[in-house]
């Protein structure tokens, strides 16, 4: 099937777009004008030798066949060339094998992001765990310029107010600080420890060391850990092997913070200075001369209904506070636009969108979803809802926030009022499931909007388009689909199991809830 | 199907023995075999735990009922209070207040020795066990009814109580920041193998959440037999910024520290073991300026 966007980033007046595991660029007419293609894939595609056929799975199979290798089974060869292999050592059909790379495995690019100046765009693809950075020359063309294997999986990333730092975010909950371009001098090193200021970072641990027991039956007195340790001399080769395996990323990379939970959401926030009895300290840290004095702040979400606020490097290891109210899982967090930078929404699992202040930890206010989501789909269509976006922007001389449910065919614009509540404006229905939304800076009062949506298909059988542009004029909202990519190809991908990759924030919701 | 029956047998027995020793005013003190379980819970999965959504919803009232103020109107909240009082939507739980806050945490207190042990010697301030095994905890409950009722004159064992919690993710649901003086963790499961090292008890970003919820000048408490685990906890913790390790002579002046040493179960098992124990104690220090 053809698959839909399911990302849209603008960065100066280009617009990326995602699909699967691709990138397109269109001018802010919406003409497409380039695009990039996972690299592993276009190795398939080409038929050349490059190292990533050779590597491939099946080496037996003939050039020509290869060819048509869908993208999902050519990220085997990347990201899971072992495991393939053996599956490949039985005999099997080419199409079986084809549909047998899980879903969750293919290099789906899964998040898009941009510097504040357009020069540089950030992916993440999932099942590789992979961060791409992109030179963009500003006219919609990239230039792959490094591509960084985290640990375990990004869930999301920011990038710091000087826009030369990523911060990415984990599975495991997890805060990584990368440079957005890697010094070209550093030299790998397996500490990532590496700046004398940033001492929350993770001491090199037993781990990066070759792991020898150091309990002795000397020193190990209860029957529990007597067993542990053997257990653990049995199992000390085996680990040996594995740890050589899965080595440290060979790249500059700070651990920054982490929760002991699944990490959904990142952003970075700015307030003003404190003025404390410290200030004599601060002066020593040089204040950087005419800046003003303002301070960063990380803030992370997690699926444990938790937003922690930390300060930013160099002093992450200081939790300054928590927003805490939510009862299910939080997905999305903002901070405001416009002058309003104390103030944070969060959406997830919950009925409500909370609306804080971050600085001190406040529950400001809270502004229905659920409510507005029946008006879409029926009082008994929506019991519960999943936010995936929370898309603030300037609008008709406000602050206007977009809101995207999950499954939901509706794009749902509240405003920012003065008083810091959230009022619910308008219902926009949209002729799909809409899984993205920016804006596009316009002269006008009001930006024009880009929406990527999960097609959906009418009863003669036709889709609906899968990128949208959205104007608001005095009649109402104007509506024009972008230019079918048709380039983007067949995809060798079933419903259920796209549709598993593309609306999976349900799924952070915990099994108790349901009851 | 004899295993079975005779599995079943026993659980039944168990559960009838909790059930009675749940009774009103039974000062029996519970048996350990009625309530063993396995020895490690995950605490990445998710269990069915219960916490609140912010530490000011936690209804304290029942684990120290003794300190419970009796509020004949709706007294005007407390400053500290996270909800702007007109607001009465966004506070949908008032718990009954009690007089004084939670000080003194033992995370993973197992059994609870060091929980019965530490209570007479600070009477004046909430000492809170938090423990992941439900029947573990069930058995730090009933142990406290049974201490606060053999002691009903002396009014000891008030001032403890012990919850069921995953500390590694909920501890800000419970305690507001700098709340705390005292942090226990005696005897931490070691998770020797590296893989697992991920859900050792203490790690860099999980001492951020230690700094967070002591006040600056608090302290942490450690002790463990396993000399691997000790180094990997003082690595840990000389590496974080906000902790410094407290001296030799500070240490063993401590009085908490003896009856770390002697009263855990786990120091217990050690002793009779003849075997090492490592002590290591970190305290909270000032946030820089910033
Ligand atoms: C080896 S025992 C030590 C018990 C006690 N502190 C002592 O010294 O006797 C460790 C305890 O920590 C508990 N524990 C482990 N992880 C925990 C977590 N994340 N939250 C709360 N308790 C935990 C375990 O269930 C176990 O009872």
């Amino acid at each position: 099937m053809i698959l839909p966007f399911h990302l849209v980033k603008v960065c100066g007046d280009i617009v990326f777009a995602a699909q699967g595991c691709d990138i397109h660029s269109f001018s802010s007419s919406l003409r497409h004008i380039s695009t990039w293609k996972y690299p592993a894939l276009k190795a398939d595609e080409s038929n050349g030798a490059s190292k990533e056929t050779q590597d491939s799975p099946a080496p037996e199979e003939p050039p020509a066949k290869r060819r048509r290798v869908e993208p999902g089974a050519g990220s085997e060869t990347v990201t899971n060339g072992e495991e393939a292999a053996s599956e490949n050592g039985r005999p099997k059909s080419k199409k079986a094998a084809q549909y047998d790379v899980p879903a969750n495995e293919r290099p789906f690019v899964q998040g898009l992001y941009a510097t504040t100046d357009g020069r540089h765009l950030i992916a993440i693809t999932g099942s590789d765990k992979t961060i791409w950075v992109f030179e963009h020359d500003g006219a919609g063309n990239l230039k792959q310029l490094s591509q960084r294997a985290m640990p375990k999986r990004p869930c999301s990333l920011t990038l710091t107010r000087d826009n030369r730092t990523i911060l990415s975010a984990d599975k495991f909950g997890d805060v990584y600080a990368l440079p957005l371009l890697p010094s070209t001098t550093a030299t790998p090193s397996s500490a990532p420890a590496t700046q004398p200021p940033s001492r929350s970072s993770t001491p090199s641990t037993p781990a990066s060391a070759p792991f020898k027991p150091q309990a002795t039956e000397l020193t190990v007195h209860t029957k529990r850990n007597l067993k542990a340790l053997e257990n653990q001399k049995i199992s000390l080769d085996r680990k040996a092997r594995q740890e050589q395996a899965s080595q440290r990323p060979q790249f500059e990379h700070t651990l920054l913070l982490g929760h002991v939970s699944m990490l959904t959401a990142i952003c970075v926030g700015t307030a003003p200075a404190r003025t404390t009895s410290g200030d004599a300290a601060a002066g020593q840290e040089r204040e950087q001369e005419g800046s003003p004095k303002v301070r960063e702040y990380i803030i992370t979400a997690d699926r444990d209904e938790h937003i922690r606020v930390s300060r930013s490097m160099p002093q992450a290891h200081v939790i300054e506070g928590f927003c805490l109210g939510h009862e299910d899982f939080v997905s999305r967090l903002c901070v405001a636009p416009g002058g309003r930078e104390e103030l944070l929404i969060s959406g997830g699992g919950d009925d409500y969108l909370f609306v804080w202040d971050w600085v001190r930890g406040q529950l400001l206010g809270k502004a229905g979803v659920l409510e507005h989501v029946k008006g879409v789909a029926g009082e008994e269509g929506a019991t519960k809802v999943a936010v995936t976006r929370v898309f603030p922007c300037r609008w008709e001389g406000g602050v206007g926030v977009f809101v995207v449910v999950e499954r939901v065919p509706a794009l749902f614009r509240y405003e920012l009022l003065k008083d810091n509540t959230l009022q619910h404006r308008e219902t926009i229905p949209i002729p799909g499931n809409p899984l993205d939304v920016d804006a596009l800076g316009t002269s006008g009062i009001s930006p024009r909007l880009l929406v990527a949506a999960y097609p959906s298909t009418s009863s003669e059988g036709s889709s609906s388009p899968s990128l949208i542009a959205l104007d608001k004029e005095e009649a109402g909202w104007r509506q024009t689909p972008v230019e079918d990519l048709s380039a983007g190809g067949g995809y060798n991908i079933g419903e259920i199991e796209l549709q598993k990759i593309l609306y999976s924030t349900e799924s952070l919701r915990k099994l108790s809830d349901f009851d | 199907m004899g295993g079975d029956k005779i599995k079943k047998d026993r659980r039944q027995k168990r559960e009838d023995y909790r059930a009675a020793m749940r009774q009103e005013g039974i000062s029996e003190l519970p048996r350990k075999k009625f309530y063993r379980q396995r020895a490690h819970a995950n605490p990445f999965s998710d269990h069915q735990l219960i916490y609140p959504p912010h530490p000011d919803q936690m209804d304290w009232s029942s684990l120290y009922p003794d300190y419970v103020i009796d509020e004949p109107h709706h007294q005007e909240s407390p400053p500290s209070s996270e909800v702007p009082p007109d607001n009465s939507e966004l506070a949908p739980l008032k718990p009954k207040r009690i007089s004084k806050d939670v000080e003194v945490a033992d995370i993973g207190c197992g059994f609870g020795g060091l929980l019965v042990a530490l209570a007479p010697t600070m009477p004046d301030k909430l000492i809170l066990g938090l423990e992941i095994r439900v029947s573990v905890t069930q058995f730090v409950e009933d142990r406290i009814k049974a201490l606060r009722a053999q002691n009903q004159d002396a009014r000891l064992y008030r001032n403890v109580g012990v919850l069921r919690a995953n500390t590694m993710k909920f501890l800000p649901n419970f305690f507001r920041k700098g709340q705390l003086t005292k942090v226990f963790i005696c005897f931490p499961d070691p998770h020797f193998k590296a893989r697992k090292h991920k859900q050792r008890i203490v790690s860099t970003t999980l001492n951020s959440e230690y700094a967070y919820v002591l006040r600056p000048g608090g302290i942490v408490y450690t002790i463990t037999d396993v000399l691997d685990l000790h180094e990997w906890i003082v690595q840990h913790f000389d590496a974080h910024p906000s902790f410094e390790r407290i001296g030799e002579e500070e240490q063993e002046a401590d009085p908490c520290v003896g009856i770390m040493r002697t009263e855990t179960e786990e120091g217990k098992k050690v002793e009779r073991h003849k075997g090492q124990k490592y002590v290591a104690l970190y305290r909270r220090l000032e946030d820089p300026a910033w």
